[in-house]
């Protein structure tokens, strides 16, 4: 292993995907550098979505190789990828609607403890468990609402524990599908505070629709169009990259 | 309600399941060690199919396992193996982990109609298999032993078994609920709320669904081996499918979504055979009648409902309810009465000894005895009485529920009203 290879906490090589005869993912060529923040933007259908199912192993590849800080995780199961330290959030809520805040929160710091099959003690004298569960709903600005349904909360609330789950299992790296989609202009500016905010320190990978956020957050923009990697580069140099401006805009406008 | 008060009546109840038996008859000490098995049986059931979202519909086979380890226990214990009659249960929960283990592991592979068609399969493998395997489950006729003496208890009288029985039951109650405040019982929540996100926890689901469905048929394993232990006999039957679907039944008449729902549910069903079965041949069909009313109207179970109404025992006026509620009881017992007597009529019409009264009287129909009356099939009245009983009854309902729509509107009248006058 070389040493500018340590560097990336996240590396795609050549990886494709087809769902029978439809290619979805076509060689894609992706290194994320450990403690950057890194967006994944592309038209409706380019396959940033797949991309993430398939880092976070909810799909197996058809070829290529991921690894996660020099180690291989392509092939794992989802929970193994997690065990590594790759965190994922889902672009529609994914949380355990009847279950607490607290609880839901509660679920991944158990998980990044290896307290996973403990029958023996209560959890309710797990102290620094609990503990740790409360700094991350105070990170995510749920405390008040910590003994709520996590099912009766509002969207843009359910979207910041959704955030707060991926962290709560402790992950380096965060994969962040859509974060801010059908939110409100003042509501995805806090949760762009709060994802500069829970990141700091960690890798980020984020699929993003809207520029503003990535401009805002982003230290690296990938370009996703039908299924390839088209331009990576900063976002400065991603706005006046002509092929990239082609792919957005259709080629009569270039 | 409190904690407090929660933990009163547990101790009540069980202050009156130690003090009451000695002093009912044998057949009812009977029927209280039948509800204490049906009740275990359905708590475990409960944790996978109520906690965990994991209905299985072939739990028999670890109710069954559980009794047969129990009675090759027993045989040991004849052939003068050291182990104390009390400890017995110890071989139904070794049993029950094993066959746990293995059909979990498979079953658990897949979710919702597909585990549960996996789990009946399983049970209907040995359902189909255990007749003819002579020396480990005795053939058709089963397998039969003995209670031994221990420490100068005999376990001669049913009594003696519904001690043996309400211990075993305390312990294993006891920790289930323990189950449910632990880690892992906090992730069979979880998992019944979404599998996906606890995958992507970094939680091998699978894994965990087997260990929840093993401690699941742990615990059946010991009611099957409390059963074993009270008829000191046990044969292919018990892995039937009727054993599977009554456990299904009690756990949610009972109700699903509490702890101790299964309980109320096991009790009801129990209590119910028990009085009905001596008086009518019918009483299975009015179980499953029970069973269909439940799931329309109280699809939360006897305990949901009864948990919904103490939740709301201070809010609620009860000056206000006393009379619709006690029209709608009114109203429930007549169309009740009018079920059963028509369900009654027709199997006394359908019934074998009628045809044989109507050979001797082939120009007419004869007339029968319901209820120490005798009724004639083509009067109007025999037919009058049970149509007036479901008419008044639904009627009655319908008035009831006018009145509680009306109390209610009243209600968050009076709500809105306070919260004006606090702004």
């Amino acid at each position: 292993m070389t040493a500018i290879e340590t560097l990336n906490a996240l590396k795609l090589t050549g990886v494709d995907k087809s769902f029978g005869s439809l290619s979805v993912i076509k060689g894609v060529e992706l290194s994320v550098r450990k403690g950057h923040r890194h967006a994944v933007i592309g038209p409706n259908g380019a396959g940033k979505s797949t991309l993430f199912n398939l880092i976070s192993g909810m799909f197996p590849l058809t070829a290529g190789e991921i690894e996660l800080n020099g180690q291989r995780i392509s092939g794992l199961a989802p929970h193994k990828i997690n065990r590594a330290g790759l965190s994922r959030s889902f672009q529609i809520t994914n949380i355990f609607h009847k279950m607490s805040v607290f609880e839901n929160l509660r679920i991944g710091v158990l998980a990044k403890h290896g307290s996973r099959f403990d029958l023996l003690r209560p959890i309710s004298r797990m102290r620094s468990i609990n503990e740790e569960t409360g700094r991350i709903l105070d990170l995510v600005g749920l405390s008040v609402r910590s003994g709520h349904l996590a099912g009766d909360l509002s969207y843009s609330e359910q979207r910041a524990l959704e955030i707060g789950m991926t962290l709560s299992t402790g992950a380096e790296v965060i994969l962040l599908d859509e974060p801010t989609a059908g939110m409100s202009r003042e509501e995805t500016a806090q949760a762009v505070e709060l994802i500069r905010k829970v990141t700091e320190g960690k890798t980020l990978l984020m699929v993003e629709h809207d520029m503003s956020v990535v401009f805002s957050l982003c230290d690296r923009v990938s370009v996703l169009v039908y299924g390839s990697i088209l331009a990576t580069d900063t976002p400065a140099e991603i706005s006046k990259n002509s092929a990239v401006q082609q792919a957005y805009l259709g080629e009569d406008a270039a | 309600m409190s904690a407090t008060s929660k933990f009163l009546i547990i101790g009540l109840a069980l202050l009156v399941s130690i003090a009451l038996p000695p002093f009912l008859s044998a057949g009812w000490q009977n029927a209280l060690n039948t509800m204490l098995i049906a009740s275990l049986f359905a708590l475990s059931f409960n944790l996978l199919a109520g906690q965990a979202g994991l209905l299985s519909f072939g739990h028999a086979a670890y109710f069954g396992v559980g009794a047969f380890a129990a009675l090759h226990l027993m045989l040991a214990v004849e052939d003068g193996l050291p182990v104390p009659t009390p400890l017995l249960p110890l071989a139904g929960a070794l049993a029950g982990l094993v066959a746990g283990v293995v059909s979990g592991w498979f079953s658990t592979m897949r979710s919702g109609v597909y585990f549960a068609l996996v789990t009946l399969a399983i049970a209907e493998l040995f359902h189909s298999l255990t007749p003819h395997l002579q020396g480990l489950f005795g053939g058709e006729s089963g397998i039969s032993s003995m209670r031994m003496p221990w420490m100068g208890i005999r376990f001669a009288t049913i009594l003696e078994v519904y001690y043996l029985t309400l211990g075993w039951f305390v312990i294993c109650a006891v920790l289930l609920w323990a189950y449910t405040r632990t880690p892992f019982g906090r992730l069979t929540l979880a998992l019944r709320d979404n599998e996906q996100r606890v995958r992507f926890m970094g939680y091998d689901a699978h894994v965990s669904k087997t260990l929840i469905f093993t401690v699941s048929a742990m615990f059946s394993g010991v009611a099957g081996a409390l059963q074993a232990v009270t008829n000191e006999t046990a044969n292919y039957d018990l892995f039937s499918a009727g054993v599977s679907s009554q456990v299904v039944l009690f756990t949610y008449v009972g109700g699903a979504t509490l702890f101790f729902g299964p309980v109320f549910g096991a009790v009801a069903f129990t209590v119910f055979a028990f009085l009905m079965s001596d008086l009518t041949r019918s009483w299975l069909f009015y179980q499953g009648l029970i069973f269909v009313l439940v799931m329309l109207y109280a699809p939360h179970g006897i305990g949901g409902a009864l948990a919904m109404q103490l939740r709301q025992w201070r809010e609620l006026d009860w000056r206000r309810l006393v009379k619709p509620y006690a029209t709608a009881t009114v109203g429930g017992l007549m169309i009740a009465a009018g079920v059963v007597f028509l369900t009654e009529t027709v199997s006394i019409l359908f019934g074998l000894d009628y045809e044989h009264a109507r050979t001797l009287t082939p120009d007419y129909l004869p007339d029968f005895t319901l209820m120490g009356q005798v009724w004639s099939p083509v009067a109007v009245s025999t037919w009058v009485l049970p149509a007036v009983l479901l008419i008044g009854g639904i009627a009655l309902l319908q008035v009831a529920r006018r009145w509680l729509d009306h109390s209610d509107d009243a209600m968050a009248a009076s709500d809105t009203e306070t919260s004006k006058g606090s702004v």
